[in-house]
């Protein structure tokens, strides 16, 4: 046997580390976008669970791995193999073993409709299951993916304290993973958020102009010029309506022009704040970026619902079409949004672009970038805004109503948690944005809700009864948009409440339903009356800068996630809406959802709007002189009046 | 100037041309091959292949003909290492695959160690590794491995979800003066310290110096479960088991 040199081998064994050194930092390197455990043929090598694992075929020694390395991987990996399955285990066996003293049935847990006993030891995310009830979840509800945020209702006292992961959620938001029962004696309740509520698929079917950016040619598939896939068996888009309150989603069918699914849920962010500028101001704190990556982690979620439903490989989506008020498209793009915040109320985009350093204040950006779970090219195009709060969203009404060409006096309503106006008469066009806030929403009005099942959608009043609709004939559980302008007019109409808000028996509530009791306090009257008020501005301050009454406009579009519920005529006899004829008043429904499917279809439209965008005056409602009196005027239940 | 067609084994000479894309490096690596003996060519390509039963008899019929061990580690071990570095670096293949190539070498490196032994070179050290109970993820720490060995320590691999139990075993039974632990969950991360903490009720600890990482493991979280240092990377563990050998041995 020979002998070694130990002065030679130390060369060897420097050459080899330095060799190894270089492999491992690159392993380092890669591993920040790649899965570590998959192998060069996307073949995953982990022993624990992960959910991009495809089920093993018997011809296959590895399963196969579905990321496409998009997504933080890690998130997908099934980090506790059998702990939540233990736990729960473990909870059974002790804490929830029936003859445990600390067990008492006084106390319940419920979601609307549905209602167990409270039990110490249970999460919310439990109960969840056991109400059947679909929350979001991707770590193993260990509280790090924070993806299932639910409201506590009621009983926030009863739930074990906040984890330090739950920190970024405001008072009455929490983790259903992280929030059990502690104390069992009293009632808790709690609501899961992006539910669904009742929506609307579009009424107006304009002949569409079909020049997708995204086309096939033979076996490739191209964007405007670019090849960035080959044809996967199909091409598809998506067009998103990105609400303060609600978000609608659809997907289209690129190739044949046809909308195929269609979902709507709120929008995640609440937790953040109601309306905007509560959104704005969250994201200057210590979570900024935080709305950002929730709204995301939403989106991702139900595009792989979206998937699943329609069995269409979310690759193959190549676009999405974004609409929405400057805050949530910038959150969305995780944009600095402070600027929106102060005056003059405007995005950097929108500074840039008035400074000459953009052309548009649309953009466009790779989806991959913002880690969306689409085709590893895709595009995403959000639409261009007008002004200061007025966004992409009334953008996209203009794409549908076609508003630009129409003759005549027009004047368009987009109802939301900021109600939206533009007017057209002659060659001017004028909008205007008013803050109106949630209450029409389910925001701030004790029983007032989204427009889910349960809701009071519409109330009459004959013979001194009071009759009302639910949202699928169930027992109602609260009050939305529509029945609370019912209400109000009826209220008025039946002189039981002044046009101040106060009640005829100077009582501090009107009792709705009496079992199960529903009210409408004073201070939640106030709240609406502040809240109309904005509409009221909106509309008044644009129609009087253009010398229009409401006997002169042709036609009102009523547009906005609950207007097409609305009932014309119990919304004028409170001033909410202009005093317009109900036979010129269209209901459009949907039309910013309608407007970013033309433009997912139509690079012309993208291209012509930009036209329209630019003849748009925007009128700031709160540098009107006489804008308080006319606030005050607005705050009144009764029909608008002009002098 | 030598040519591709001067390397006698064909998987070689593919290899070169489908991946090494550098002239430099191609040139270099042709130099190398070309100028190596057919056998030895032979296990370079068994160890890109990352077939390390190959490896294993090839370079035992090797040594058995009496080539020189630094000749096989020279032509044969680290030439077919220098080739996978090259290919990961390029993307060709992913940290699965060199993990394989790397346990195929070390098949290779196990019929030299008599001979290293023979003439008086030692293990630098001898290392525990494991990955920590309630824990599979294995990626971090077998990369730690493949730089200890390669930097010459001898290393017992415990594989994943190892227990206290596992460890002292292993300390006991291998005599072994360090412990290497890995976690990569928040949840499993308190389970370093209550090895640690095993060690000291079986008065094991001060037998032993342990060395902690993984992704959410901090230097203050490895210092307040009372670890001997803590690695950022696995380029790091071989400083810091060499620091250990320094410090025992003074």
């Amino acid at each position: 046997m020979d002998k070694i040199d130990p002065e030679e081998y130390e060369k060897r064994v420097a050459r080899i580390t330095s060799l190894f050194s270089d492999i491992v930092r690159h392993s380092e390197t890669q591993s920040l976008t790649r899965c570590p455990y998959k192998n060069k043929d996307d073949r995953c090598t982990a022993s624990f669970g992960c959910r991009y694992k495809s089920p093993i075929k018997s011809d296959e020694s590895l399963p196969q791995c579905d990321s496409d390395d998009l997504l933080d991987y890690r998130s997908a990996w099934d980090t506790h193999p059998e702990s939540y399955e233990k736990m729960r285990q473990q909870l059974q066996e002790t804490i929830l073993n029936p003859d445990d003293p600390r067990i008492t049935s006084a106390g319940t847990v419920s979601t609307v409709h549905k209602t167990l006993p409270a039990k110490v030891g249970k999460t919310l995310f439990d109960y969840a299951d056991d109400f059947q009830l679909s929350v979001p979840s991707s770590c193993g509800r260990m509280g790090q993916c924070h993806e299932c945020i639910i409201e506590i209702t009621e009983g926030m006292e009863s739930l074990c304290p906040k984890a330090e992961t739950e920190a970024f959620l405001s008072e009455s938001f929490r983790l259903a993973c992280q929030s059990s029962v502690q104390h069992s004696d009293k009632n808790i309740c709690f609501s899961v958020l992006s539910r669904s509520p009742q929506i609307l698929t579009a009424t107006q079917t304009a002949t569409l102009d079909r020049d997708p950016t995204v086309i096939r040619k033979g076996n490739d598939v191209y964007y405007q010029d670019e090849l960035i896939d080959q044809f996967r068996g199909g091409i598809f888009g998506l067009a998103i309506d990105l609400g303060t309150s609600t978000i609608v989603m659809e997907l289209v069918n690129l190739q044949s022009c046809e909308a195929i699914y269609t979902c709507s849920f709120e929008n995640p962010q609440r937790f953040g704040g109601s309306d905007v500028m509560n959104r704005i101001s969250y994201d200057a704190g210590p979570f900024r970026g935080k709305l950002h990556r929730v709204l995301i982690n939403t989106l991702n979620d139900k595009i792989f619902h979206i998937a699943e439903q329609t069995q269409i490989d979310r690759r193959m989506i190549y676009e999405i079409v974004l609409v929405g008020n400057p805050t949530m498209r910038d959150l969305f793009f995780n944009l600095d949004v402070q600027s929106i915040g102060q005056r003059p109320y405007k995005s950097s985009m929108e500074h840039a672009f008035l400074e000459g350093k953009r052309t548009t204040t649309a953009i466009t950006s790779l989806t991959r970038k913002l880690r969306l779970a689409v085709n590893k090219n895709a595009r995403v195009f959000g639409a261009p805004i007008i002004a200061s709060h007025v966004g992409g969203d009334i953008v996209a009404d203009l794409v549908t109503l076609d508003l630009a060409v129409q003759t005549g006096t027009v004047m368009l309503v987009d109802v939301g948690t900021n109600t939206e106006v533009v007017l057209k008469s002659g060659n001017r066009m004028v909008t205007a944005s008013c803050p109106a806030g949630p209450a029409f929403e389910g925001g701030l009005v004790t029983f007032g809700m989204p427009g889910y099942e349960g809701a009071i959608e519409s109330i009459t009043y004959q013979e001194d009864q009071l009759t009302y609709q639910t949202i699928g004939d169930v027992k109602p559980t609260g009050i939305c948009g529509s029945g609370l302008i019912d209400l109000l007019a009826t209220l008025r109409r039946s002189e039981q409440m002044t046009p101040m808000g106060v009640f005829a028996d100077k009582a501090q509530a009107f009792t709705v339903v009496p079992e199960p009791r529903i009210t409408l306090s004073r201070e939640d009257a106030s709240h609406l009356a502040q809240a109309k008020a904005a509409n009221y501005c909106g509309q008044y301050i644009l129609m009087r800068s253009l010398g229009v009454t409401p006997e002169s406009i042709d036609k009102l579009y009523l547009a906005g996630g609950f207007a097409n519920y609305v009932d014309p005529e119990s919304a004028i006899a409170i001033g909410f809406l202009a005093p317009v004829d109900t036979e010129r008043i269209v209901k459009v429904g949907n039309s910013a959802s309608q407007g970013a499917k033309e433009l997912l279809l139509s690079q012309k439209k993208r291209q012509d709007i930009e036209k329209v965008i630019a003849q748009i005056e925007h009128i700031e409602l709160e540098t009107t002189a006489d804008f308080f009196e006319i606030f005050v005027d607005g705050c009144q239940f009764k029909p608008m009046q002009f002098v | 100037m030598v040519e591709l067609t001067d390397i006698q084994n064909t998987s070689l000479r593919q290899e070169i041309t489908e991946y090494v894309e550098k002239v430099n490096e191609r040139q270099h690596l042709i130099q190398l091959y070309s100028k190596a003996r057919p056998d030895l060519q032979d296990i370079a390509a068994a160890i890109v292949a990352g077939d390390h039963e190959t490896v294993d008899r090839l370079t035992e019929k090797a040594l058995q003909e009496e080539i020189q061990a630094l000749e096989v580690m020279d032509d044969g071990l680290i030439a077919g290492m220098a080739l996978v570095g090259i290919k990961f670096r390029e993307n060709f293949i992913f940290v699965p695959e060199v993990l394989a190539c790397a346990r195929a070498m070390k098949a290779g490196m196990k019929h030299i160690e008599p001979i290293l032994s023979a003439s008086g070179i030692k293990p630098v050290g001898k290392v525990i590794m494991g990955t920590v109970k309630g824990d599979l993820h294995d990626i971090g720490k077998n990369l730690c491995i493949m730089m200890l060995r390669g930097a010459g320590f001898e290393v017992i691999d415990l594989g994943v979800d190892t227990s206290s139990d596992d460890f002292i075993d292993a300390v006991e039974e291998y005599e072994a003066p360090i412990v290497g632990m890995s976690a990569l969950l928040t949840t499993t991360m308190p389970n370093m310290g209550k090895t640690i903490e095993a060690f000291i009720d079986a008065d094991l600890r001060d037998d032993v110096k342990f060395m902690v990482g993984g992704a959410p493991v901090t230097p203050a979280f490895a210092d307040d479960m009372g670890a001997d240092a803590y690695g950022d990377s696995a380029v790091e563990c071989v400083d810091i088991a060499k620091r250990f050998v320094a410090t025992s041995d003074s």
